[in-house]
């Protein structure tokens, strides 16, 4: 997985800095208590099922002798991010031992309870088959989901390789591309932009997703509905048509830009219209939690440098542009070449020789990917080495000294240097020394020692 | 050069295969405080929250009867997702109802043999295991992205030591595959197999004390991954059993005779080992008993 930084490390910290009124609002959907269990680290999802059933509350002590003491830091990062959640509400009691104690937020307990013994039932019913008439496929689906979600990238990236339009409004397309791009006359990708294309569909897809929940107050919209709305959607059956009448304003416009990212499909009967989730939107609890979901790759890697991705896709081709020479175009197959020239270009916009091998790594091909190493070492290794090509010259602030008096005075200041390891270069026929700029101050006083 | 290892997807997300103890000459017979039903109940509610702890979580259960044993439910195999009936969560219904059918079954099979079978009253254990082991090798192969896979026996019939053998190879072989094998033991007496089984391959034994609150139990020590488990405080064993069966009567052993080259437990001295065919020499415990007598024939 790239080490991408652009991206926070989880959208719960965005829920966690949500109000408390607004949590406890959040809280009384059922739904939303269950993804936020999801998305816990492991060691509060164990206090959580612990205490689930059991009224009352727990004191602080009590909660750490359950964990050995190697685990005293997750303990306090589980602690914290419950109380953060407003999961855990703490209370410090009157008594003169003060103990510090914890108990679970009763709406949340409620619900999750209710979820667990009981099941609860969806947000809303399925439409039946009858109003609907035959719905696609789950293949479709599929291929519907990734084809839009492709699409928005493309515009995103501002390519003119994009065949149809989205409905984002020009600016909505601004506000997702500040950070990806340059905001220069001719926007170019910037270092997180390559980052961005080279995460994974979920990683990606929650990055835009933050950035609509944050920008929706600008569009007069509660960013808790939205929440509440899109954690909603991830329990609903991919494949199955939902009556968008069940549905608020607010919610229904927001499903169309889902829409356009791919998450739902929108459809139209006689009478109703509904919208059928995609598997986009069903997996978007999954990736609340920090696990990556597994995905199938089409690269191989030959030791020729050439680079085969059976792939229609244009967003592949766009990104295999961005570190080799694209050779041929075929319908189900790009051929590409990992040249100098491309990688030194992608090195200059930010990407590093890490990046692209863990790219390719991640991606290839089931045939090679059981292989090890699934690129070939030689590939690997030339593409560091061309990175750390770039790399040779490394610039230090250091300061020169000439015109010594005597050679004595010449060779004990270059001691003086070599002892503080900062002697970067020293050249005794024209007695010059060049020394880091860190010790100028030692050398500068030892010198003038020197000279009385 | 580095290259992927092949690592489950995620530290936290555990495949639970789950094995349920459903021999009617325990539960007719349980005098405790629980019975088959509040069992069952308890068990469905944990397997639930298992299920709604992460999407990726996966549990699978298996069915122990008296005379046979049967995949109940697999979460993994969208069981066409019949939306419950009432207030029930499809799980529980599903799981229900496939029970049901199997207890039926069991018990014909049970009818069939009644004739033959002297009084057994263990359940099938081994032939349960195994089938768990089974299926997680096949996970195991299905890629190098899996889960990590777990046993949990809840059982409550006494051992039925002629599964010795057969029991303590699932048992190392699921120690080899390092697979661990929790046991939530619900029976009036301690499981030397099952003790034993948490002992070798790492996993945790517990004989709850107050049966009433078994979901409490399970909730608290097995619903922990794997990984959290590294940091946390579980029951330890306070002892475990370690008594072998022996291979000629089946019987519980403290010291018997054990074969040099194949290491087979005998409780009385062979002429040949029954397992390698090894020849035995006299034993001295019966050579030293033969002189005595000798001595006091003459």
């Amino acid at each position: 997985m790239p080490q991408v930084r652009i991206i926070a490390k989880n959208f719960m910290d965005m829920v966690a800095a949500l109000p408390a009124m607004k949590l406890d609002i959040l809280y009384e959907n059922p739904f939303i208590c269950e993804a936020i269990l999801r998305s816990l680290p492991p060691l509060a999802k164990k206090y959580v099922t612990q205490m689930l059933f059991s009224e009352g509350s727990i004191t602080a002590k009590l909660l750490e002798e359950w964990v050995l003491p190697d685990g005293s830091t997750k303990h306090r990062v589980s602690i914290d991010r419950l109380v953060q959640l407003r999961i855990f509400t703490e209370s410090v009691e009157s008594g003169r031992k003060k103990e510090k104690s914890y108990r679970l937020n009763p709406t949340f307990q409620a619900n999750l309870q209710k979820r667990i013994t009981t099941g609860g039932v969806l947000p809303r019913e399925p439409m039946p088959p009858s109003l609907t008439g035959r719905l696609p496929s789950l293949e479709e689906l599929e291929k519907y989901a990734l084809e839009q979600w492709e699409c928005f990238l493309l515009h995103l990236i501002n390519s003119g390789q994009a065949e149809k339009v989205t409905s984002f409004s020009p600016s909505m397309m601004r506000v997702f591309q500040r950070g990806l791009l340059s905001q220069s006359k001719d926007p170019k990708l910037t270092e997180s932009g390559f980052q961005f294309l080279l995460m994974e569909t979920n990683a990606q897809l929650w990055y835009i997703i933050r950035e609509y929940i944050s920008n929706s107050e600008e569009r007069g919209v509660d960013p808790v509905d939205l929440i509440s709305f899109l954690l909603e959607l991830s329990f609903h059956m991919t494949g199955k048509a939902y009556n968008l009448n069940t549905l608020t304003d607010v919610q229904r416009s927001t499903l169309s830009d889902l829409a356009d990212l791919g998450l739902v499909k929108l459809q139209k009967g006689r009478n109703d219209s509904w919208f059928i989730p995609t598997k986009l939107a069903t997996n978007l609890s999954v990736s609340l939690a920090d696990s990556s979901t597994r995905k199938q790759g089409s690269i191989v890697v030959e030791t020729n440098f050439r680079v085969y991705e059976y792939s229609a896709s244009k967003l592949h081709s766009e990104i295999l542009r961005l570190f080799s020479r694209v050779e041929y175009h075929l319908p189900n197959l790009i051929v590409a070449a990992i040249t100098k020239e491309n990688l030194y270009g992608a090195f200059e916009n930010g990407i590093t020789a890490d990046q692209i091998v863990s790219f390719l790594q991640q991606n290839a091909h089931p045939r090679v990917a059981q292989r090890t190493p699934s690129v070939p070492e030689n590939v690997t290794d030339q593409i560091r080495l061309w990175e750390t090509d770039l790399n040779r010259v490394e610039m230090s602030p250091a300061h020169l000294y000439d015109d010594f008096h005597s050679r004595e005075v010449f060779e004990a200041a270059c001691d003086l240097a070599r002892e503080w390891s900062g002697l970067l270069w020293e050249d005794s026929d024209k007695m010059r020394v060049v020394v880091k700029a860190e010790i100028h101050q030692n050398m500068r006083d030892f010198i003038r020692g020197q000279r009385q | 050069m580095a290259t992927l290892p092949s690592k489950p997807i995620a530290d936290d997300v555990s495949l639970l295969v789950v094995l349920i103890d459903t021999n009617p000459f325990f539960w007719s017979t349980s005098s405790s405080s629980l019975n088959f039903h509040q069992f069952v109940s308890h068990v469905l509610v944990f397997l639930d929250l298992i299920v709604r702890l992460s999407q990726l979580n996966q549990i699978v259960v298996i069915a122990t009867g008296h005379n046979t044993c049967d995949y109940i439910y697999d979460s993994s195999l969208d069981t066409d997702q019949v939306t419950g009936e009432g207030e029930l969560p499809a799980l529980y219904s599903f799981v229900l109802q496939r029970l049901e059918e199997f207890v039926n079954k069991d018990e014909k099979l049970g009818a069939k043999q009644d004739g033959l079978s002297e009084k057994r009253v263990s359940s099938l254990l081994s032939g349960s295991l195994s089938m768990a082991l089974c299926y997680i090798q096949r996970v195991f192969r299905s890629g190098p992205l899996h889960p990590q896979p777990r046993i949990l026996c809840l059982q409550g019939s006494p051992d039925g030591s002629e599964q010795y053998v057969s029991i303590m190879n699932a048992i190392f072989s699921a120690q080899r595959s390092m697979v661990p094998i929790d046991c939530c033991y619900v029976g009036s007496h301690n499981s030397a197999f099952l003790q034993q089984a948490s002992y070798i391959t790492g996993g945790v034994y517990v004989k709850p004390q107050h049966l009433e609150g078994l979901y409490q139990y399970l909730a608290t020590v097995f619903a922990v991954d794997l990984h959290s488990r590294s940091f946390l405080q579980l029951p330890r064993p306070a002892g475990v059993d370690f008594r072998a069966s022996c291979f000629c009567h089946k019987t519980t052993i403290d010291m018997g005779y054990v074969c040099s080259v194949c290491l087979s437990i005998f409780c009385k001295h062979h002429d040949k080992c029954s397992t390698c065919g090894s020849v035995f020499g006299k034993a001295q415990l019966d050579a030293a008993s033969d002189r005595k007598r000798k001595a006091s024939e003459s």
